[in-house]
This record gives C-alpha cells, sequence and structure tokens, in this order.
C-alpha cells in the first residue's frame, strides 16, 4: 500500500484527534509515559453492560503516539471490553498502517498499553 | 585530508548505491574503514588465539600484536608509560571501573564529587551511586546559560572535593571549555593543588582533536574505540601510575593474579590486574588498525577545519528555518564544533527523524543520555547532526533539503 497516504492519515488524526476530550464521568482511568520519548498519554472511559461506550484521551508527544491513540480510541467505542483486551502489537501496526521500526512501533503501542491497563483494573474491581 | 578519498575507504557508503546513505550520527558511533574490518577478519582468519598464556606461536603472536596496541594507544595519548593503558568494553565501563575500584573505597561520607551539569550518563549516573554508597554529595559545575561554556569552573572546587568529573566535548554542546583544552588544563591543576582526582570523559573529543594525557594531567581517561573508528566492544580506561596501588583491581579472576591459592589471592602487576578474563582480543586488534588509520589519513588539524566549515554550513542553513533553536556556542561550533543540536518549535523530534530516515538521512534524535541537562532546557529532546572526516557538504545540502521538506508536512500538520 501507499506509504504516503497512511502518513496523511496519521499527520490527519494528528491535527484533528479523535476524543481529545475529558469525560464528565468515567468508570476506568490509567496513564503511562513512553521515557524514550516522553510520549504522555491518559486515556479515561465509560462501561456499559460490557460495552465501552465513551473513550477520552490526553497526552502529549510525538505524531506517532497521538495519533496512534486518535484511532484507536476511535475504533474501540462501541466494542467490548474482551474484543479491546484481545488487541495485539500485530493490530496496532495494521491500524497504523505504516511500517514502524522497534522505536517507533513503542511510540504507537502506548495507547493500547495504557488503554488494556485502565481495563483490566476495571475487570478486577 | 581529502574527505572524499576517506569516504571510499568505509565500505558502507558502497553498500548503499541506490540511495546514498547520509550519515551524520558520529557522535554515537562511526562507520569503520575496510582495514579495520580486514585487521579482524585477518585476525580470525589467519591467526587467531588468545592472549597472555600461550607457549605456541600462533598465542604468542596475537599476545605480541594485542600489547603492539597498547603501545600504539599509549603514543596515541602520550602516556608517560604503557601500563598506564587499560583495555575495557568501553567509555561506560572505563567510568564505571573507576567508580566501583577507586571512588567507592577513596571518598567518604561529607565529601564532594564535583560532576559537569552537561554530562552524558555514563559520567554521570556512577556518581549518583558513588554519592549514595559513600554518603558524600554530588556538586554540578553549572554552564553559562548565554555561552553554554564554563565560566569560572575553580569557583566550584573546595577542599572538600575529592574527584571531578567532566567530558572534555559534551555530546551535546560539543567544546564547553571557552579557552578550549587550556582552560581544562588549569581546572585540573587547581584541582589538584586541593588533593582532589580528576577524570575526564573523552568520548566525544577522541576521533576529534589530539588528547596528551600529560598535558592535560588527568588522572583516569575514558573513551570508546566505536567512535574512532574501531569496532564496539574495546575502550580504554587511562589510570595514571602513581595510582595504580590505590585502584582496586574492578573484576577478580583469570589473567590479573599473580599467585592463588586455597587462601587468599595477590594481583598480578598493571596493566594485568586491570585486566581480568580473556580480553577482546580481536577488538582490539581493531582498535590498533584504527589508530593506524588516523595516524595515516587523518591530521587533527585539518580535521577540526573540515568539521567546523560542516557545523557551520549546518547553522547557517538551520537559521534559515522558521522555528529552529540551536542548542550550543555558535561561535565555537562554527570554528571547533563536530556537533550541532536543535530544537524545533512545535515539532517533536522522532518525528522528524524519522522522516529524515526515510530519505536515508541518519542524526540522533532525543535527550542524548544528557536528560537532566536537556530536560533543563524549553524542550524534552533535541536533534543531533554529528559529522566527521567522512563527511560532506553534500552531506549537509541533503540533510538540509530533507529537513526543510520533512518540517513542511509536519507543520501542516498541526494548529498553529
Amino acid at each position: 500500500m501507499n506509504d504516503k497516504l497512511y502518513q496523511e492519515e496519521l499527520l490527519e488524526h494528528y491535527k484533528y484527534p479523535k476524543h481529545r476530550k475529558k469525560l464528565a464521568t468515567h468508570d476506568f482511568k490509567a496513564g503511562d509515559y513512553n521515557p524514550s520519548c516522553g510520549d504522555r498519554i491518559a486515556i479515561e472511559g465509560t462501561v456499559n453492560d460490557n460495552v465501552i461506550t465513551d473513550l477520552g484521551f490526553e497526552g502529549s508527544g510525538c505524531v506517532i503516539s497521538q495519533a496512534a491513540t486518535s484511532m484507536l480510541t476511535e475504533m474501540c467505542v462501541g466494542n467490548t471490553i474482551e474484543a479491546v483486551m484481545a488487541l495485539t502489537k500485530d493490530d496496532i501496526s495494521t491500524l497504523i498502517g505504516i511500517p514502524l521500526g522497534p522505536t517507533r512501533l513503542k511510540c504507537a503501542l502506548l495507547c493500547l498499553q495504557v488503554l488494556q491497563e485502565g481495563l483490566a483494573v476495571y475487570q478486577q474491581r | 585530508m581529502n574527505p572524499l578519498k576517506i569516504r571510499n575507504d568505509f565500505p558502507i557508503f558502497k553498500s548503499h548505491r541506490d540511495k546514498p546513505l547520509v550519515y551524520l550520527d558520529n557522535a554515537a558511533t562511526t562507520h569503520k574503514p575496510q582495514v579495520v574490518i580486514d585487521a579482524i577478519t585477518n585476525f580470525y582468519t589467519h591467526a587467531y588465539a588468545t592472549v597472555h598464556r600461550t607457549l605456541y606461536p600462533m598465542g604468542e603472536a596475537a599476545t605480541t600484536s594485542y600489547e603492539a596496541v597498547r603501545d600504539k594507544v599509549a603514543r596515541f595519548i602520550n602516556a608517560k608509560d604503557r601500563c598506564e593503558i587499560i583495555f575495557t568494553k568501553g567509555t561506560t565501563e572505563s567510568i564505571n571501573f573507576i567508580a566501583q575500584a577507586w571512588a567507592l573505597q577513596a571518598i567518604k561520607p561529607g565529601d564532594q564529587v564535583l560532576v559537569g551539569s552537561i554530562e552524558h550518563h555514563a559520567n554521570l549516573v556512577p556518581w549518583q551511586e558513588v554519592a549514595r554508597a559513600t554518603g558524600a554529595s554530588i556538586v554540578y559545575l553549572p554552564l553559562n546559560p548565554i555561552t553554554y561554556q564554563f565560566d569560572n569552573p575553580e569557583a566550584y572546587l573546595s577542599p572538600k572535593t575529592k574527584l571531578v568529573a567532566v567530558a572534555h566535548s559534551s555530546n551535546v554542546l560539543g567544546n564547553v571549555w571557552n579557552e578550549g583544552t587550556h582552560q581544562l588544563e588549569n581546572f585540573i591543576k587547581t584541582a589538584h593543588t586541593l588533593g582532589a582526582r580528576v577524570l575526564v570523559d573523552a568520548a566525544q573529543s577522541v576521533a576529534h582533536q589530539k588528547i596528551d594525557v600529560q598535558t592535560l594531567d588527568a588522572d583516569f581517561l575514558a573513551f570508546s574505540g566505536h567512535k574512532m573508528f574501531a569496532p564496539t566492544g574495546v575502550g580504554v580506561l587511562y589510570i595514571k601510575k602513581e595510582l595504580h596501588d590505590t585502584v582496586q583491581p574492578y573484576q577478580v579472576g583469570g589473567s590479573m593474579i599473580w599467585e592463588v591459592t586455597y587462601q587468599g589471592a595477590s594481583w598480578a602487576k598493571a596493566p594485568q590486574k586491570f585486566e581480568a578474563g580473556t580480553p577482546p582480543i580481536a577488538a582490539v586488534i581493531g582498535l590498533g588498525a584504527a589508530i593506524d588509520y588516523i595516524d595515516g589519513h587523518i591530521t587533527f588539524d585539518q580535521l577540526r577545519i573540515h568539521e567546523a566549515a560542516l557545523c557551520k554550513q549546518l547553522i547557517d542553513g538551520l537559521l534559515a528555518i522558521d522555528g529552529v533553536t540551536i542548542i550550543g556556542n555558535l561561535a565555537s561550533l562554527a570554528t571547533a564544533g563536530h556537533l550541532v543540536c536543535f530544537a524545533i518549535k512545535d515539532i517533536h523530534t522522532h518525528d522528524l527523524a524519522s522522516l529524515l530516515a526515510q530519505d536515508g538521512i541518519a542524526v540522533r534524535a532525543g535527550h542524548h543520555c544528557a536528560q537532566p541537562f536537556v530536560s533543563s532546557l524549553d524542550t524534552s529532546s533535541l536533534i543531533r547532526v554529528s559529522v566527521t572526516a567522512y563527511n560532506t557538504p553534500q552531506d549537509i545540502e541533503l540533510f538540509l533539503q530533507a529537513c526543510t521538506h520533512a518540517l513542511n508536512l509536519l507543520k501542516s500538520a498541526l494548529i498553529l
């Protein structure tokens, strides 16, 4: 596929992020930091009957980290907790669409790690 | 010194013919000339054996070759005695060596370790650990925030100072001594009069300027082979001879003993005392070939002129780009620099470095293992462009073009 097209999509998500917002209430919340890039991501969400009903994120960092969070949150709203917990590195690579080396992949994976951490704590309650 | 001819000696540039490799990360590590690669291959192919304890001819020849590199290094940095040259894994191990094998015994509660505020983590974290273990405190030598150089480092010395640990040249800022090495020499002289010992981290200077440990009069000096065209896995620790009895072995075991009984052991004399186990023999031989290469092809005076011209070209190009802030002393970089670090407003440097990578351009992005210093600036990360003998004005031109292009793309994505 055309890397340039995907690159443009990433930049679109960076410029106009989905779900970069604060929720009125939340059922779970988690945050983490990538020491190599200095990326920070915090995600909060609401859950109803095992389905993620809304997500909001805040964060700062490189284009990959922030755009990936936008894409991931957009994809996960409406899905079950189990479906999101089953997402892997490969799913994020597919979502991003451009080949990422191991260093940049960490930027892209931060959002998944944070979202799954938040959901894991929620599930244990 | 002919950069184009030198470039031809490095096979990596011939193996990237379809997209020319624009390698500008030389402060991290340099590529290797064919003669260094050949020296290692020949050793493994025709002459491999261990050193110091063999009676067969190949072993004796390997020992002779290995020890000949010690002589070469001693000459290269003008050590008074070959036994002052210790082979280590690299700068990090050399500094940890002194932290563990000297500082932990020599430094007492209430003592001070004076550390440069711009040090690489390798010359910072070991001293934090020493301070924690001994009850000493660390005093950071501040930079003038305008000139990015040390003003009056002597003012931070005190009778409590037991060790000074400073870089000869910074991996972020380049030259931080405002009168060059001369200022460092004077500083070391004053430190000695107050009874302090001095460790110089020469990782960033060894491939760019002549090091003379006798003029400098450092007690310890550390550098890596891989930043000076030699392989990874070998570095040097210079320990002044008068300290050989005070410094303990860093590791104990084979090769470094005088006599071992079931009750205990005594140590061989330096350098064996400080080199336990089988050393990285082939890497040391590669280091010898790298020193021969430098001696034969590079003169430091010409290299400085060449590198500074590339830095000047970089600085001029970068200053024309909107939002770029160069970190460092521009006048010094343009006359004696080998690297330029910069930040770009609203752009994460990893995004820029990734886009540059797509164009075959290798630069360093991040906090450069000097996190406390970089965090003290108004940015979390910097791009570093660093040059050496094989870089050309065309490399800089390609970098500046790609940089402009990538920044336009990234800026189009920003809501400004």
